[in-house]
């Protein structure tokens, strides 16, 4: 079992690497095909319209713009492999180290935004299914309907708008109290840095300010887990087993929570990673009203100033995110079901 | 309780395939349709609509659908005229009041009746009406949405119908590019490509098309997969029929069926994205409104004018349901057609 884990670990990785490979080389094509000539791309890296002739060409050695698109793909990928993710072209601070800083903020509103949304979104389609077309059934399909719909700043706008303005319950942007002492970097995750430095009015705040960004972050996945939870229940409870376990005279929870549930988790948890990559990209938008200073603000922050190997960075970043998640999620899903054989 | 409706429902909702086409085959998930409609397998658009119809929250879905499609169409035809003849009369014919002039007079009204209709979603911080500015851009929105999925539709049957009937390396090769595609979300990818290209309704337009196809080139290489080994195609095989032939004879028309409903589902996502690309300052037009960008500005003014963030967001919300509302219904009828 070990060696099975093992091997399917290795050709796993194998062919996240070609498609980490294969998805530089399209944004690298797609850069070329935009920008043809070493000159537009060298105003692109210099950032400046009204950049002289004499300062293009010092850019142009600089990044080695005028090699042939092979060497440079090369040049980019073997950069890539050290970690040298480019240079941001505003501070002049290599990217891996901005992004290194804002990287962890994003990626605990995220999880923790997620996590909550998923866990809801399960709880509410079972409860949609168990009751199917009567009334918890509507007001579930209702509330996750509306939420599907809605753009992520609008329900960002509204939380604030809730629970910030009108209920005063909460700040309404930052990641943490700025007039707080700042406790040692560990870990970047302002939360779990405040534990750490047991700095307990740091965490308390940081907590209290990451709740609504991630309430909203947990809004823009639950739509998704709630219908497939709702439609995979079904297919559950419409089982043999189910009817069996009903003949036993178990009690509806039971078998609800009990009997159907565990297997109509099954296909979700694909979702799951599915979700994630749903999420980091609403994370973008999110983070930006809520002036929370992660990855996606930097993002925003970088569209803004057009710097573009900060976008070409955040977009690896994020893609490399994403296939993680989507190999833990093949893992969940075999420890999850003992009838999925790893290969 | 509890018994009775689990069991008598037999008619189970199909597993949506999410939003990249990992989850589930469309195709597989074996259904059957409650007692009456069983009868009405033909085809056509009759019976879609008998079918919509026992469905109330389809029906609004469809009327909302129909009167954004409607006046985009409209509105987009006198936008056109007016650029072919230079004379503003033409787009301003049917809009409340001039989307772009300035009012200094009328900042920020709040929604009101007064000056009914101009003023009814209120003005924004240059006193140009909301509503006026929210219907003068419908047309980009709709347009934007057909096409990308439009395109998706095409560009995913050609690649994943090539992959899927195929197979081999082109399979491989194809379904890894398709990975690398999918492995990033859409919105960042069309983030990047937006940007580079810089500015403008067209490049965002190509932008949303190189990200949009992933999915659809997973679904229809599924679809063809499950085609190939069908009796029609070995028939036309064994008469003779080039590869070629068989795909536009019968894999393409077979598998675009079900597509559909996830099609419509797709066109409220791509006004989604696109309105948060709106909202991020990407792809805009000076002196061209749109949805998204409206709400990003009125940010400003948030929360004490809370109308010009507030209200272009819920126009978007309700013509994304109404698109999930139809596709929701077209894919319980559907999947349950293909397995009768």
């Amino acid at each position: 079992m070990v060696s099975n884990i093992g091997f399917f670990l290795a050709r796993r990785a194998i062919n996240a690497v070609i498609t980490i490979l294969f998805l530089v080389l399209i944004i690298f094509i797609l850069v070329h095909i935009i920008l043809p000539s070493p000159i537009a791309l060298a105003r692109l890296y210099a950032n400046n319209p009204h950049a002289t002739p004499e300062y293009i060409q010092q850019v142009i050695n600089r990044y080695g713009l005028a090699a042939p698109i092979w060497t440079q793909f090369y040049n980019y990928v073997v950069q890539l492999l050290h970690g040298n993710l480019g240079t941001d072209t505003i501070t002049g601070n290599p990217v891996s180290t901005v992004l290194i800083n804002y990287l962890p903020v994003t990626l605990e509103l995220v999880i923790i935004g997620q996590v909550a949304g998923v866990l809801v979104g399960l709880y509410t389609g079972g409860i949609a299914a168990s009751n199917r077309n009567r009334a918890p059934d509507y007001g579930v399909k209702a509330i996750y309907l509306s939420t599907w719909g809605a753009p992520p700043f609008l329900v960002a706008v509204i939380f604030q708008l809730i629970f910030a303005y009108w209920l005063n319950l909460l700040p309404s942007s930052l990641v943490v109290d700025p007039t707080l002492p700042i406790p040692a970097f560990v870990t970047g995750a302002p939360i779990i840095d405040g534990l750490i430095a047991g700095n307990w009015a740091y965490m308390y705040s940081s907590i209290q300010h990451i709740l609504l960004p991630a309430a909203t972050i947990g809004i823009v996945g639950f739509g998704l887990v709630t219908r497939l939870t709702r439609a995979s229940m079904i297919d559950a409870l419409d089982k043999d087993y189910v009817k069996l376990a009903f003949m036993k005279g178990l009690s509806k929870r039971k078998v609800v929570w009990g009997t159907a549930f565990r297997n109509a988790l099954i296909p979700i948890i694909t979702l799951i990673a599915l979700i994630f990559a749903f999420s980091v990209g609403g994370a973008v938008v999110i983070e930006d009203v809520f002036d929370y200073h992660g990855m996606g603000w930097f993002t925003v922050q970088a569209i803004y100033n057009l710097d573009y190997p900060a976008i070409v960075a955040f977009t690896i970043l994020v893609g490399l995110s994403v296939i993680a998640a989507n190999l833990a999620a093949d893992l969940l899903y075999a420890a999850a079901d003992p009838r999925v054989r790893l290969t | 309780m509890g018994l009775g409706s689990i069991f008598d429902n037999m008619r189970r909702k199909p597993i949506r395939a999410a939003k990249s086409g990992t989850a589930v085959d469309l195709g597989a998930s074996a259904t059957t349709l409650e007692g009456g409609q069983a009868g009405e397998v033909s085809a056509g658009l009759r019976f879609y609509f008998l079918y919509l119809r026992k469905d109330r929250a389809a029906l609004v879905g469809v009327a909302m659908i129909t009167v954004f499609l409607g006046w985009a169409l409209i509105e987009g035809i006198l936008q056109q005229v007016t650029a072919l003849t230079g004379n503003k009369f033409y787009e301003l014919m049917l809009v409340p009041a001039n989307p772009n002039t300035l009012d200094f007079n009328h900042v920020l009204v709040a929604p009101t009746l007064n000056n009914f209709p101009a003023y009814l979603f209120g003005t924004n911080y240059l006193g140009q009406s909301i509503l006026a500015r929210m219907m003068y851009a419908a047309p980009h929105d709709a347009l934007a949405s057909l096409v990308v999925v439009g395109s998706a539709i095409l560009i995913g049957m050609l690649l994943g119908t090539t992959a899927g009937y195929f197979g081999g390396w082109l399979d491989e090769g194809l379904m890894r590019l398709t990975d690398a595609f999918l492995s990033i979300p859409g919105i960042v990818l069309a983030i990047a490509i937006a940007t580079l290209v810089g500015g403008g309704f067209t490049s965002l337009l190509y932008a949303l098309m190189v990200v949009w196809w992933p999915t659809y080139a997973r679904f229809f290489r599924g679809q063809a997969l499950s085609l190939r080994d069908k009796a029609y195609v070995e028939a036309s095989k064994l008469s003779g029929a080039g590869s070629g032939r068989i795909l536009l004879k019968h894999i393409f028309p077979n598998s675009i069926d079900p597509i559909v409903a996830y099609a419509t589902l797709d066109l409220g996502t791509v006004i989604l994205t696109y309105s948060v690309l709106a909202f991020l300052g990407i792809g805009l037009t000076i002196g061209y409104p749109e949805w998204g960008a409206e709400a990003s500005v009125g940010l400003s003014y948030f929360p004490y004018q809370w109308w010009p963030t507030i209200i272009p967001g819920v126009i978007i919300a309700a013509v994304v349901v109404a698109f999930t509302l139809v596709g929701d219904r077209l894919q319980d009828l559907i999947v349950g057609r293909l397995t009768y």
